[in-house]
């Protein structure tokens, strides 16, 4: 793996690379037949970077999330979400707050997810951080034309984000592919790998960073 | 009509795998090979619906999808064809929209299935022969379907005439690995 990512480096001096672990948990439950919560936590972990000298593998604690959303459900298609994230990193733990809407599509065996979302991250010291993201997520179930319990399904999803500080501004892009295990429709398990990039607007640098992910989904 | 809908109104929660033809009866198979002259390219599931158990063949025929439904000994029960909304017979498609624009205050379908139901030789001559004789004509249709105090995605049953015989919610699959 030190090999293919050095390569990667190599091509051009500019380009990041970063490598690492990607848990990821979320708990869901009804209020009432329209409200509900989720709380998710999410941490990221460096197994590797390309800007470290010595070029090893090595941990570090990226950032984890702490994140908790109250959603009004309009349709059964259609879900609005207001969302409040504190991020604990080093250097600064950071507040950000979410709002999104979610759009169910159906199709013929296959469903897609649509998530429109804008966030702000308040920071001390430095200006407001503002994002638009749009993802659109795939859910192909694996055996059979429909998913049911104990069986497997395919996820894809890829998500592309604005996001402007004062006057400086960039784009980024997520693409993910998962492997998911439906046990219920209170617990599913998917296993993949998420591939991001950024810095497409900031002149000679470009990061790219690839995250083995994991992720549990728990509703009540 | 309300009464009658409320009255029929349950959930639907099917269950369905994909199982290899070995696995299906071989009266099943006959039946179908019969009727639809050596398909080839069917696929065959095991459903369950609580205590309603069946085996399942989906194949094209004749641009049209089908899912051809037999008991656990492979007597054939009944064929279901996808059909667009316009394929609707016209004086059935007004009684069902009269239906939908009184019943609910916004709607939108999904789904139009015809449903041919009856004994074996008969349900052969429908797809062979193009022949309905002794056969009961029914409409499997899903649809979003909003009142003031409901809001949900239904799958309902109407006659041969576009009457309304049961429908049931269809519960759609939680959401929380598209939405966070």
């Amino acid at each position: 793996m030190v090999c293919i990512l050095g390569s990667f480096s190599a091509q051009a001096q500019s380009d990041r690379f970063i490598f690492g672990f990607f848990p990821e948990a979320s708990l869901s439950y009804k209020l009432s037949e329209k409200y509900s919560v989720t709380h998710k936590v999410e941490s990221q972990h460096g197994l590797y970077d390309s800007n470290n000298l010595n070029e090893e593998l090595e941990y570090e604690h990226s950032l984890t999330d702490l994140q908790s959303f109250i959603g009004r459900r309009f349709s059964p298609f259609v879900k609005v979400d207001i969302g409040y994230q504190y991020r604990i990193e080093e250097g600064e733990n950071t507040h950000r707050t979410i709002q999104q809407v979610s759009i169910l599509q159906r199709a013929s065996f296959y469903r897609i997810g649509h998530r429109i979302r804008i966030d702000e991250t308040f920071f001390k010291d430095a200006p407001l951080l503002f994002r638009a993201r749009y993802r659109l997520k795939g859910q192909i179930p694996l055996q059979g034309l429909s998913l049911d319990p104990g069986e497997k399904y395919l996820a894809v999803s890829n998500e592309l984000i604005y996001m402007i500080q004062s006057s400086e501004d960039d784009l980024e892009n997520r693409f993910a592919v998962s492997l998911g295990f439906y046990f219920d429709d209170k617990n599913k398990f998917e296993v993949g790998l998420d591939y991001r990039t950024d810095d497409y607007l900031v002149e000679d640098k470009f990061r790219h960073r690839l995250w083995f992910k994991i992720g549990y989904y728990k509703s009540l | 009509m309300l009464c009658f809908s409320l009255a029929f109104a349950q959930e639907k929660n099917e269950v369905e795998k994909r199982i290899k033809k070995e696995d299906v009866p071989r009266q099943a198979k006959d039946w179908l090979n019969d009727a639809y002259e050596n398909k080839r390219k069917t696929k065959w599931y095991f459903q369950t619906d609580g205590d309603e158990k069946a085996f399942e063949a989906k194949l094209k025929h004749e641009k049209h999808l089908h899912s051809v439904e037999f008991d656990m000994n492979g007597k054939v029960r009944n064929i279901e064809v996808l059909i667009d909304k316009n394929e609707l017979d016209e004086e059935v498609r007004k009684v069902i929209s009269n239906y939908l624009n009184t019943s609910y205050t916004k709607f939108s379908i999904s789904k139009i299935q015809i449903q041919y139901t009856g004994e074996g030789d008969d349900l052969e001559d429908v797809i062979d022969e193009d022949e309905f004789e002794n056969i009961t004509i029914s409409y499997e249709i899903e649809f979003y379907g909003k009142t003031d105090t409901e809001d949900e995605l239904w799958e309902a049953l109407f006659d041969a005439e576009g009457i309304l015989i049961k429908k049931r919610i269809v519960n759609l699959k939680a959401t929380d690995n598209l939405d966070y």
